[in-house]
């Protein structure tokens, strides 16, 4: 039994399972596909949807649509793996920039366990987007080797090829990993955020920076470079006396710590969350719009050879009125009586050879017969005076139709003896033997004497 | 939806109504075709239809074999003092007992013609204006329905083409259309269905729709045919085998090498014939002459590219001094090696060996094999002509396919395509090898590369 399709397909799923069928047909030769093909022409509808019926159809039948379902359920646990990781890396993050409070927080180190890794993967991202040619990444690549691997059976194996293959079409890979990937780390450094607060507000911590080689000038300058976005945004940033402050050694680090936790709190919004949530709307965006704009490639051959099957541009209607058990036959005979002399007549010779030949004085030319007139004047006379020998010129480039034949028995029930002469070919040209051959055939079965030889010998003197 | 336009076509027997209906239909398997008289005995239809809606049915006919009878017993149906048309006295004859005796086969043609809207009127152009044609004419006019002689065979030598022209005029019928169905002209449908459409005003619509689908689908049918060459092409550039240095092994390599090219052609000639409609059992043992005649020569006999104008002279000497140079580092030891590569190169498959790579397969006791230039240019060659030959082919075209030399240089002699140079370093593109990747976006872009240079040529 077949299941009801499962109704929460969308789109991308149903063109993921038509890429998913027509690649196992490529790679495993075609499937019996009639029933399918006829379930989708009674759906009806354009080409695009015919295809697609049909591929849902072998889809369910061959348990397709359960392994994408599986594997949609397996992509949501990973999801929600992925994102409670995210949320503990970020709270992890957090903890170990603030530590637990027994000593002050160095403000740099702190900003550097918050932001460096993301802004290193960031990077990564970006040099990606602008330098790799492969869409899929490696990411893409990393995870089209482990479904091969984890793939159970031979049916479900083309699912992660087919999602590659369908997502290459407007590069949209990028965009759907962009969207895993910024929104995981806007979890991981939301969770951080909210850790941070929760610390500030709940531990007392004092902020310190520390260095051997570098000057004071280079941390108030870094400081309130930093500070000057979020500062736009109302986060408060040290002034450069607190600054120098923090950075003495035993100095007061009552005065400061407000404004420095107001600092950490406002870099790590402006320069972690941010850059993260704009790249994930923005991929998000670019994802929506290129799924929507997601067709079958009706130029592919397969789909070319499946057009000819489900809106056939011929079909055959069958036989409309049927052969007869036999057909007309023409047939020959002799009038014995009174007939006397010989004739040679023609049948519907072209204008290319001379005719007649040469004729002895007993011989009468009745010409070449072509139209009604001359048929029906000719078998009057024959009628009326019966020739004891007739010769029937043909020429065996015409085919032997009913209507020719039908002649030649009616002429021959005129004369007492009647053979058929069927001329050779006119210099330069060939007889078709397969023609000849029906007319030999044709011949027989009226009965009548035929030669390509010449009969006129036999008309003169009555034996060969 | 409206009713499909009828057409009935018409003729004396043997004048290729079926191979007509073969080529208009694209289906090489309907009715059948012989030398023999009274082939076709029956009236069968076939529908054309575009985006699922039927536009046109044709229907084939017996042949008119005993049209100067029939019109002398049409003649005579009509009673002393009665005046008949044409329609009538058809109608006539159709009711009285001849029309199931003598001329059954045709009064079906009759019949059929009554029920269609017009006919197509089929000519063997090389023969002689006979006597009995222009009556088989005055029997068709008697149904009252528009008729379009088409001139078949007029491709062939011989043909009577004027002498046809000159008699149908003086019988009225101006408009003709040459269609030869073996080898129909580019642009023979639209003409044969325009010429329709000025005879029978109503159906133009229809009949436009139908010329502009059928050429839609011409030009996307070479576009996939293409397509399938550039898979071919690409397979075969990727393709790569890799057997431990030892003569014996090296050439039963080379065999199952050539084995798997020659595999995968004809797999392509399979898929281009089937994207054409032709039936691979129609074109294959003696028809296509893939297995005999030019087709059948060896991929990878010499004597074969020497004969398409493939220079293989510079493959051989590059193979022969690479050979010659690797034996000589590894200190002349295997001096079958030279040999070997040299009749490698002559017989086609070069051991293409990037040089890296041979020293390091050398060092191992492993060699590359892959297949030569010349092979691919050959083939792109073999397919281009045969896609060429597919396209312009009637579906009543019972004749083995044949091809000439082919003329373009720019495959003979001139450098790859980049895309086929990339495919020689990716062997993971061909569904030749072993762990194929073939959902590979760059191999996408490189059959996409392919295509276009196929289109450009």
């Amino acid at each position: 039994m077949i299941a009801r399709p499962a109704p929460d397909l969308d789109t991308l799923d149903r063109l993921w399972l038509t890429e998913a069928v027509r690649l196992r047909e490529e790679h495993a030769g075609p499937l019996d596909d009639d029933e399918a093909n006829r379930q989708a022409r009674a759906q009806g509808g354009d080409l695009p949807v015919l295809i697609e019926q049909r591929a849902l159809w072998l889809a369910r039948r061959d348990g397709l649509v359960e392994a994408l379902l599986h594997w949609r359920q397996g992509a949501r646990l990973g999801g929600f793996a992925l994102a409670l990781l995210a949320v503990f890396t970020g709270a992890g993050l957090a903890f170990a920039a603030l530590g637990d409070g027994q000593r002050p927080v160095n403000v740099f180190w702190a900003l550097g366990s918050l932001l460096g890794l993301n802004l290193l993967t960031l990077l990564g991202w970006l040099l990606g987007l602008l330098f790799a040619g492969d869409s899929g990444g490696a990411l893409g690549r990393l995870w089209l080797w482990l479904s091969e691997k984890l793939a159970r059976d031979a049916r479900a194996a083309q699912l992660a090829p087919a999602l590659l293959s369908v997502l290459h079409q407007h590069r949209l890979g990028r965009w759907l990993l962009g969207v895993g990937v910024h929104g995981l780390w806007l979890l991981a450094m939301g969770s951080a955020l909210l850790t941070l607060l929760a610390l500030l507000a709940t531990r007392r911590y004092g902020f310190v920076w520390e260095t051997t080689i570098l000057g004071e000038s280079a941390f108030v300058g870094l400081t309130q470079a930093l500070g000057a976005l979020p500062a736009l945004l109302g986060f408060s940033v040290p002034d450069a006396g607190q600054i120098r402050a923090s950075g003495a050694l035993g100095g007061d680090l009552e005065g400061a710590r407000q404004l420095w936790a107001g600092w950490l709190v406002g870099v790590l919004l402006i320069y972690g969350l941010l850059p993260r949530l704009l790249l994930a709307g923005f991929s998000l965006w670019r994802w929506r719009r290129g799924r929507a704009a997601l067709k079958l490639d009706l130029s592919l051959p397969a789909y070319r050879l499946l057009r000819e099957r489900l809106q056939p541009p011929s079909e055959r209607l069958g036989i409309s009125d049927a052969a007869p058990a036999q057909l007309h036959a023409p047939s020959a005979g002799a009038q014995l009586e009174g007939s006397a002399g010989a004739v040679l007549v023609a049948i519907e010779l072209d204008g290319s050879r001379p005719w007649p030949p040469a004729l002895s004085k007993g011989i009468a030319d009745a010409g070449i017969l072509d139209d009604r007139e001359g048929r029906r004047r000719l078998l009057d006379q024959l009628t009326r005076f019966p020739p004891a020998r007739l010769a029937i010129a043909c020429d065996p480039r015409r085919s032997p139709d009913r209507g020719t034949l039908a002649l030649i028995g009616e002429l021959s029930r005129c004369a007492a003896a009647t053979r058929v002469w069927l001329l050779q070919a006119p210099p330069g040209e060939a007889l078709d033997s397969a023609r000849l051959d029906d007319w030999h055939q044709a011949l027989d079965s009226l009965g009548l004497p035929h030669s390509t030889t010449t009969p006129l010998g036999w008309l003169e003197s009555g034996h060969d | 939806m409206t009713e499909a336009l009828k057409l009935a076509v018409v003729g004396h027997t043997n004048v290729g109504k079926t191979s007509l209906l073969r080529t208009l239909t694209r289906d090489a398997g309907f009715g059948e075709v012989s030398h023999r008289p009274s082939t076709t005995r029956h009236v069968e239809g076939a529908r054309l239809s575009v985006d699922g809606e039927a536009l046109l049915e044709l229907y084939d006919t017996p042949g008119l074999e005993d049209a100067i009878a029939l019109l002398d017993y049409l003649e005579r149906v009509e009673r002393p003092g009665e005046r008949l048309d044409g329609p009538a006295r058809t109608a006539r004859f159709l009711d009285g007992s001849e029309a199931r005796q003598r001329f059954e086969q045709e009064a079906k043609v009759l019949r059929q013609l009554l029920a269609s809207d017009a006919g197509l009127y089929v000519i063997d152009a090389r023969e002689p204006v006979l006597a009995k044609y222009k009556d088989e004419l005055a029997v068709l006019a008697g149904c009252g329905k528009p008729l379009l002689p088409v001139l078949n065979f007029v491709a062939q030598p011989g043909h009577r083409e004027e002498e046809w022209r000159q008699a149908l005029a003086r019988l009225g019928l101006h408009a003709l259309v040459r269609f030869d169905s073996v080898a129909p002209p580019v642009d023979g449908e639209r003409r044969l269905y325009e010429s329709l459409a000025l005879l029978l005003e109503q159906a133009r619509p229809k009949l436009q729709r139908l010329i502009e689908d059928h050429e839609a689908q011409a030009a996307a049918r070479l576009v996939s045919g293409q397509r399938l060459i550039a898979e071919l092409l690409v397979d075969v550039a990727a393709c790569r085998r890799s057997v431990a240095a030892q003569p014996e092994l090296e050439r039963g390599a080379i065999r199952e090498l050539h084995d798997a090219v020659r595999g995968r052609e004809q797999r392509c000639v399979e898929s281009l014939l089937r994207l054409y409609a032709f039936r691979k059992e129609q074109a294959a043992a003696s028809d296509l002459p893939l297995l005999d005649g030019r087709w059948g020569d060896d991929l990878f006999n010499p004597e074969t590219l020497k004969q398409l104008g493939v220079k293989i002279g510079s493959g051989m000497a590059a193979g022969a001094a690479a050979g010659a140079g690797v034996d000589l580092m590894v200190g002349g030891i295997t001096l079958g090696a030279a040999a070997l590569l040299g009749a490698l190169a002559g017989g086609g498959a070069q051991t293409a060996r990037h040089y890296g790579n041979r020293l390091l397969g050398k060092l191992k006791g492993q060699r590359e094999l892959s297949v030569d230039d010349a092979v691919l240019r050959l083939l792109a060659l073999r397919q281009r002509q045969l896609l060429a030959v597919l396209a312009t082919r009637g579906h009543a075209a019972t004749e083995a396919i044949r091809l000439a030399t082919p003329q373009d240089q720019g495959w003979r002699e001139g450098k790859l395509p980049d895309a086929l140079q990339r495919c020689r370093a990716h062997p993971e593109w061909s569904s030749l090898n072993p762990g194929a990747r073939l959902q590979d976006g760059e191999r996408q872009a490189a059959l996409d590369e392919l295509q276009a240079e196929l289109r450009q040529s």
